[in-house]
């Protein structure tokens, strides 16, 4: 091989790298986001959930391929995040704006029979709507619109491996801490209004919601991370 | 930054993560406990 051809055939090696790698997390994210969107509808979960697990099986043959594709920590963060952000939104604005559709009526309400008596009690009964616990049209309107939003997108932004993705994410997981310090709290000084006469008290709440707790399993990991990996 | 201030700082980073998730977790854990208790002794 001459001089001139080594010089040609290099970058075209890696260009072709970076092609092939860009096309595998491409066809990965095409799986996994309408997954973890149908996901965070929480009825069409089950529909979400092997589309979810299709891309992450792109995701892993292209590392097993030596693709530069993102690691896969940060996909399962991103994703998680996003679906945290997702659930909590949906949820929460259809208590808040639209309490007396029917979705709301059966699945919230069946939620709250289930779980949370905050969801059951007296639901629709107050001149808001929907839920009656005391504090949680308070969690509503101040989350949905400043800590759920910014966390989609920093979630968004963290997929990209950006460096405002990461900073952002890190803001807002902190922010996670404090609504999760507050809400059990909220849930403990009105257990005896939230746990009355539901099907499965405390366990039962606690087993479906912690699977919210990614702030802070995503805190010890976005601190400690090489910031070098995340682009401007 | 030196080498040694790099890896005393990384190592107190890591120790106040470590901190914080007793605390935490912790936390939690006391809350769920605080339910349970009172769970068992009243009319749910």
């Amino acid at each position: 091989m001459s001089t001139a051809s080594f010089e040609l055939d290099v970058p075209s090696a890696y260009d072709d790298h970076q092609s092939a790698s860009r096309e595998a997390q491409r066809k990965a994210d095409r799986w996994m986001l309408p997954g973890a969107i149908l996901m965070t509808t929480a009825v069409l979960g089950p529909i979400g959930f092997p589309l979810f697990l299709k891309g992450m099986a792109e995701q892993r043959k292209a590392l097993l391929q030596g693709l530069a594709v993102r690691p896969m920590i940060c996909t399962l963060l991103g994703y998680l995040v996003i679906m945290d952000s997702g659930l909590n939104s949906i949820g929460w604005s259809l208590d808040l704006i639209a309490h007396h559709s029917l979705i709301s009526r059966t699945l919230v309400t069946a939620w709250g029979n289930m779980f949370d008596s905050g969801y059951f009690w007296h639901y629709n009964e107050l001149w808001i709507g929907g839920a009656t616990a005391p504090g949680e049209k308070g969690w509503e309107i101040a989350l949905v619109p400043t800590v759920f939003c910014m966390r989609l997108a920093a979630a968004i932004g963290f997929l990209q491996m950006k460096r405002w993705g990461h900073q952002w994410l890190i803001v807002t997981c902190w922010f996670g801490v404090i609504y999760w310090v507050g809400y059990v709290a909220n849930m403990t000084v009105f257990a005896d209004l939230r746990y009355a006469h539901v099907v499965f008290p405390v366990w039962g709440w606690w087993l479906y919601d912690i699977f919210y707790i990614t702030p802070f399993l995503a805190i010890p990991y976005l601190h400690t991370v090489n910031r070098e990996i995340f682009s401007d | 930054m030196n080498t040694k201030t790099s890896i005393d700082h990384d190592r107190r980073r890591r120790r106040a993560l470590l901190v914080f998730q007793i605390l935490i977790y912790g936390y939690l854990f006391g809350a769920w406990a605080l339910q349970l208790y009172m769970y068992a002794h009243r009319d749910w």
